[in-house]
């Protein structure tokens, strides 16, 4: 569906963010990508969905194909209407436009698509959006934005979501309920997504792959049943503890608190 | 009271006027975050277009006589005994102008919104990702390139165009006192009424609008949406340089057509810092606000002050609401 080969990625010409980085998600496959805060996660789905230019973000070398097409070149909205749909980080709905209008937005992306806008399969996956529908966004609580936002990404149709951390500040039992619709899209639609989180506890139950990103690099990969197998990741992305008995992190010696995959 | 009224009546027309050439600034800076120091420049542009299309062409030996002046047999019967400056005699003089009237507006709209298609294009495109900064200080340059080009292309001479309506004084009597309006004047305020709340209309109902909107709002998310939104920023710079070309129209026939119709246009700009430079409701509030003080300081304090003391009152809204009455302050998103 999606494959990133070794790309470079930069900032302004200066600061490297991604360096030789490679992903497939597979069709109809959630694959979920995790690391810690200013890994490079966001920038991977900006490269994707071509939002890197904007912010004069830059990738040097590598290729990036949707389903076997180059798209380093295509304009982010003729990707939006390729059925390649971007979830932002922070929701960044249209907070002064109502519930309705943010949907009439993403229609745009059906654009010479022969395809009509079902606000009402919209409204299936989230029945709170229905009965807002008139109001405006902003007033929306946290959890509702985020389902907009999400409702405003099937709105569209697509073939593949990059979700951009569903989670970032909701309640646990609001992010079960996000990441419950999140597999229904993926299995009922059969829509193939590149989830981004730092939940990794959540983005386990729902992806079937996995890739785990630290300074630029990939330094893990595989399935998600391999992944929760690892060591490393039950202590520093599941909480768990290498032993039952030095599970106080004040207790382990300070060079070892650092993170090391290598070892 | 009537003299009041007067005064007021005066001051709504002219902020109608001012509220024509602010949307332009607005809907600019709304889906670009660009503040347009060329607007005024792009207005004397549509002046100069109309003038062009309503003076020079019908004037031109190829052109039909009709387009100059139309006088088919009903208007000549109608016209007979009219007396000078009656409304009837205005009437029959602006119906015999009507085809160079039409000629001159639909050519300066297409002709501004080709310029404003080229400024796009040339100019403000390949600064798109640079700080908006850049841009502003492009339409800075942009000025006098305009200003330049147009006494080139033209002469610096002032120039009479005919006016939109017809032209004869209407006289009333208004809590027992005389008032006095030109007609002109009432047909542009309510053209300029019109264009400003189809815009609005357009706006708030549309699918387009809701394009505009969510542009104007988060430009990345829109794009990434499928929003085409560099074509929604030059549907925004067209949007300004036509409703420019009907206030310039209306500016030159109304002061006279001269290169310094451009500064007039920049003086709006602290009708829209006022109101706020996000925000259509709020410039409509200022503008209105700026045209009655303008006017009732002329009455007061004659004409010299009439230019300063509506601005200062500009800086103390400012002083109070930095981003203007209605304006949104700049939530720095992450």
């Amino acid at each position: 569906m999606l494959t990133i080969e070794n790309i470079n990625v930069n900032y302004h010409h200066a600061v490297q963010v991604l360096k030789g980085f490679s992903l497939t998600v597979n069709q109809g496959e959630i694959t979920a990508l995790l690391g810690a805060n200013g890994a490079g996660k966001t920038t991977v789905l900006k490269a994707a969905s071509g939002l890197l230019g904007l912010e004069n973000g830059h990738i040097e070398d590598g290729q990036i194909q949707l389903d076997g097409v180059s798209i380093l070149k295509t304009k982010p909205h003729m990707l939006a209407r390729n059925g390649l749909v971007h979830v932002r980080e922070g929701r960044r709905i249209f907070a002064e436009m109502s519930v309705e209008d943010n949907l009439t937005a993403a229609s745009y992306a059906l654009t010479g698509r022969h395809k009509k806008a079902d606000y009402q399969q919209v409204y299936d996956f989230f029945p709170r959006l229905k009965e807002r529908s008139k109001q405006l966004a902003g007033l929306l609580s946290g959890g509702e934005q985020q389902m907009l936002a999400i409702g405003r990404a099937i709105l569209a149709q697509p073939k593949l979501i990059l979700l951009d951390e569903p989670s970032l500040g909701l309640a646990p039992k609001i992010v079960d309920e996000i990441f419950e619709i999140v597999r229904r899209i993926n299995q009922e639609q059969g829509v193939s997504m590149l989830l981004v989180e730092q939940n990794a506890a959540a983005a386990f139950r729902v992806a079937h792959q996995g890739y785990i990103l630290e300074n630029g690099k990939v330094v893990l990969e595989g399935s998600i049943d391999e992944l929760k197998q690892n060591k490393d990741i039950q202590t520093f992305y599941l909480g768990m503890g290498e032993h039952q008995d030095a599970s106080s992190f004040r207790d382990v010696k300070h060079y070892k608190r650092r993170k090391r995959w290598l070892n | 009271m009537g003299q009041v009224m007067q005064y007021l009546l005066n001051g709504t027309m002219n902020g109608a006027l001012y509220a024509l050439i602010a949307v332009g600034i607005v809907s600019i800076f709304k889906s670009t975050k660009v503040v347009s120091f060329a607007h005024g420049h792009v207005i004397m542009f549509g002046a100069y277009f109309y003038f062009t299309f309503a003076v020079i062409l019908p004037g031109a030996e190829f052109m039909p006589d009709w387009v100059a002046k139309w006088e088919p047999e009903w208007l000549l019967a109608y016209k007979e005994g009219a007396m000078m400056f009656s409304p009837k005699a205005a009437i029959a003089a602006w119906v015999s102008n009507l085809p160079r009237i039409v000629l001159g507006l639909v050519g300066s709209i297409i002709c501004n919104a080709l310029l404003a298609v080229v400024i796009e294009r040339l100019f403000m495109r390949p600064l798109l990702g640079q700080s908006s900064l850049s841009m502003i200080l492009c339409t800075v340059g942009l000025i006098w390139v305009l200003e330049g080009s147009a006494s080139l292309i033209w002469s610096a001479d002032i120039d009479q165009v005919p006016a939109l309506g017809p032209n004869f004084p209407i006289r009333f009597q208004l809590f027992g006192d005389q008032v006095f309006l030109f007609s002109a004047s009432v047909v542009n305020f309510v053209i300029a009424l019109l264009l400003f709340a189809a815009l609005m209309l357009v706006l708030r109902f549309t699918r387009s609008g809701v394009a505009i909107r969510a542009t104007a709002e988060d430009q990345s998310t829109a794009y990434a949406m499928g929003i085409n939104v560099p074509a929604v920023f030059t549907s925004a710079w067209v949007v300004a340089a036509t409703t420019g070309a009907v206030a310039g129209a209306i500016l030159a026939s109304r002061n006279g057509l001269s290169p310094t119709l451009g500064l007039f246009g920049l003086s709006v700009l602290a009708v829209v810092l006022m109101g706020g430079l996000d925000s259509f409701a709020g410039v409509f509030i200022a503008a209105m606000i700026i045209g009655i003080m303008e006017a009732f300081t002329q009455w007061k304090f004659g004409g010299e002050y009439a230019e300063i003391v509506p601005y200062v009152l500009v800086l103390v809204v400012i002083l109070w609401r930095p981003n203007g009455l209605l304006g949104q302050a700049e939530i720095e998103r992450i």
